[in-house]
């Protein structure tokens, strides 16, 4: 301890005599330190994803042998013109941009509703904020084969209800085997599952919401309805916008799901996502170039509406 | 400063921390490492005389301690077999260690080829017959013909048809481990309220029979698993279908010839009438659920299905019959199994070489086959403890066709399962939907 102290004294002794290089000297030296501690973090960051991503990258200009590199050959931007011009990648992309249009639209919606519902002093209220929340949870395979139960030509619930309790159909649905039927269960499944988070988000902004506000409002003769459109909506707006971008990107990423309720694109890969497409190139067909180049395409939507709309709808709100 | 220094040193311990993390994460367990090449010199002898010598000269104390991993995706019968089998093996050589890894059969492939990427593969694996091609082609196993020094005399022994699906350009790159094919099963109990007494000996009666069980959406004559290849399968080669020419030069003329062509019309026509139910087209009741319950009167299925009607439905008395007869008179069905492979990265050659050996030999054949796998050599087909129900599989074995053995198979059976379904949406005929098949085969001939 006491040669510590002594080496304070040293120290501030020194900080008197300090030259004007010295002073930057130590300031880069404290810098240093906090790039040390960013070292960790960033050595995990550039192995695991910044190098993978650039090995992909060139995986994409390539007719790429997983098992002997050397063996490969260079096609250039071969892999994404062949991509561009298929039928089934363009299905892929409608399939996948109409799922987050569908999904994320939804989502929000109804998590909007039950956020503000459980805001308010309801009996039960910690029950429902469970309920609403559990799918968040549970796992994407167990859920999407229980979706699929449900959904079962032959056997589901869903075709029980609509043929034998309402009557509403004469044959059973065959919601499993068409590509436009099949994106019903699996958009239902990313909603239902989406709620949840999405609530509670919104949940902890409306908390943070002064009640002054609404007070004021409130005795200024406002409806309910006015003091949601006009005080709770804008002061709502900067979660909104980060709900809608993250959730945009989850529903780019739409996988397990579709990969599971689909087979893997069937029939005749029109019910493909992008990612089940990447999947079934690289890992069905061998077809590693072609896989990469179709994740590239993916991160570049992604990356492209992701900064549209922050540009378009980021502005600062203040309470 | 003092702060500082010892952020600083913090920091410096963490970061080397995680860099030794990481090492570990990539390198072997320390104690192979040490031990192998220390003792590799004394003894690499015993092991290469392995082959040429009769006697079982592993036993010999100073044999080096090796361990052979084989990937598969066997059953639970299965499993219960090959541990036998490995515990008979281990007898013989008390210096090998055999270890397996057990994948589901849809993940296999891709575990295989992150595996093998990495550097992290097995040595010996069991490959589905239509993957060896593909494989070999990728450059990831090793030709046995070469390899294995007594490669001939074992390959002499098993059946020719399985044996072909090692072969790729002028190397076999495996041997057949166990063979199967597929025959009809029809349910005993709704054949007989039906008053139908036998099962249909030829396609046309197939037809009917399918036809006559059928009853809206209550129960279905005869249901497939799926519109891939396999599925329409034995129909399709009994009725005399063929995919590409013997060289495998051309589809024009076979995959959209007049046989073929008939096979998938009376298919699509037997959808269109109710009498194979939709269950092919995805997210209906599975076919060996449907068959056992009385849902559908009849699929065609593997020797598998004994063991799992056993576990499932063990009050269901299975009914086995070849598959119905075409035109020409004669039945046929579609060749199955897995070959053993051994793989470009395989540590210990001599040990993986010897395991392939036992998995080939006689007494490993036929403990397999308890479990309700086929062998593949002659010597044990004439043997007398084989499961009785293998009769019909062995006798239809004798009709049963390969597929086409090629790299590119796997996109030939896009090709023909997309075409099968443009059939059944209604969107072109028989004819035309294998027409368009065969200019893309044709493609990928090329």
């Amino acid at each position: 301890m006491a040669e510590a102290t002594s080496h304070v004294q040293q120290t501030s002794k020194q900080r008197q005599e300090l030259s004007l290089p010295a002073r930057a000297q130590r300031r880069l030296s404290r810098q240093g330190v906090a790039y040390l501690f960013l070292l960790p973090g960033f050595l995990i960051f550039g192995l695991f994803v910044i190098y993978p991503m650039l090995y992909s990258l060139r995986i994409s200009f390539y007719d790429w042998n997983v098992i002997d590199a050397a063996r490969s050959t260079f096609v250039g931007l071969d892999n994404y013109r062949t991509f561009v011009n298929d039928p089934i990648f363009q299905r892929a992309v409608l399939n996948t941009v109409s799922y987050a249009a569908i999904t994320v639209p939804a989502q929000i919606v109804f998590a909007l509703v039950a956020a503000i519902l459980l805001d308010q002093p309801l009996r039960g209220r910690t029950f429902f904020r469970v309920a609403y929340y559990l799918p968040v949870i549970t796992s994407w395979v167990i859920v999407t084969l229980i979706f699929e139960f449900l959904f079962n030509s032959q056997a589901g619930f869903i075709n029980y209800l609509l043929r034998d309790v309402l009557r509403l159909v004469d044959a059973r649905v065959r919601w499993l085997a068409d590509p436009i039927l099949v994106m019903v269960p699996i958009n239902l499944l990313g909603i239902w599952k989406g709620v949840g988070w999405s609530m509670v988000i919104l949940l902890a902004a409306l908390q943070a919401i002064p009640d002054e506000f609404m007070e004021a409002a409130a005795v200024d003769g406002a409806t309910p309805w006015q003091r949601l459109r006009h005080v709770v909506l804008p002061l709502l707006r900067p979660t909104l916008v980060f709900l809608l971008v993250v959730l945009v990107i989850g529903g780019l990423n739409v996988y397990i799901s579709g990969l599971l309720l689909t087979d893997g694109g069937q029939p005749q890969g029109r019910s493909h996502f992008i990612l089940t497409l990447m999947y079934a190139e690289t890992f069905d067909r061998l077809n590693f170039g072609g896989g990469a180049a179709i994740s590239y395409f993916l991160t570049a939507l992604v990356f492209v509406v992701s900064v549209v709309q922050l540009r378009l709808l980021r502005r600062r709100v203040e309470y | 400063m003092i702060k500082n220094r010892w952020l600083t040193g913090f920091g410096l311990l963490l970061a080397l921390l995680l860099l030794m993390a990481l090492a570990a994460c990539g390198g072997q367990p320390p104690a192979d490492e040490v031990e192998q090449p220390t003792e590799e010199p004394a003894v690499e002898e015993p092991v290469d005389e392995e082959p040429v010598d009769e006697e079982p000269v592993d036993e010999e104390p100073e044999a080096e301690a090796a361990t052979v991993t084989y990937w598969h995706t066997m059953s639970d019968a299965e499993v219960e077999a090959l541990d036998q089998v490995i515990a008979m093996f281990q007898e013989a050589h008390p210096n090998i260690t055999v270890e397996t890894t057990r994948f589901a059969y849809d993940d296999f492939k891709s575990a295989l080829l992150t595996g093998l990427a990495g550097d992290e593969g097995p040595d010996t694996a069991r490959l589905d017959i239509i993957w060896v091609p593909e494989f070999a082609e990728l450059g990831a196993l090793v030709a046995l013909d070469e390899a294995m020094p007594n490669f001939q005399s074992i390959a002499d022994n098993t059946f020719p048809g399985p044996l072909a699906t090692n072969f790729w350009q002028g190397s076999y790159y495996g041997l057949p481990q166990d063979t199967n094919t597929q025959v009809l099963l029809w349910n005993g109990e709704v054949f007989g309220e039906a008053g139908v007494e036998a099962p249909p000996a030829t396609l046309e009666e197939m037809q009917q029979v399918a036809c006559d069980l059928s009853e809206g959406e209550e129960q279905y004559g005869y249901a497939l698993g799926g519109t891939y290849f396999w599925a329409p399968a034995p129909v399709f080669y009994s009725m005399g279908g063929q995919v590409v020419d013997e060289a495998i030069t051309t589809a024009d003329g076979y995959i959209n010839g007049p046989d073929s062509v008939a096979a998938f019309e009376m298919l699509a026509e037997m959808y269109e009438q109710g009498c194979i139910s939709p269950n092919l087209l995805g997210g209906g009741i599975g076919t060996s659920d449907g068959h056992a319950t009385g849902l559908y009167a009849m699929i065609t299925d593997g020797p598998w299905m004994v063991d799992i009607y056993a576990n499932d439905y063990p009050d269901f008395d299975v009914q086995f019959a070849p598959v119905p007869a075409g035109p020409g008179g004669s039945t046929s069905s579609v060749v199955g199994g897995q070959d053993v492979v051994l793989f470009e990265g395989a540590e210990n050659q001599e040990a993986a070489l010897a395991w392939i050996e036992f998995l080939m030999s006689e007494e490993a054949q036929v403990t397999m086959a308890q479990s309700g796998v086929i062998p593949t050599l002659r010597t044990v087909r004439e043997s007398a403890d084989l499961p009785d129900y293998f009769g019909v599989f062995l006798e239809q074995l004798e009709t049963a066709q390969a597929r086409v053995p090629h790299p590119a198979w796997g996109d030939m059976d896009t090709a023909i399962n997309n075409a099968f379904q443009r059939m059944l949406a209604g969107e072109q005929t028989a004819q035309e939907a294998l027409d368009q098949a065969a200019e893309e085969i044709n493609a990928l001939l090329q």
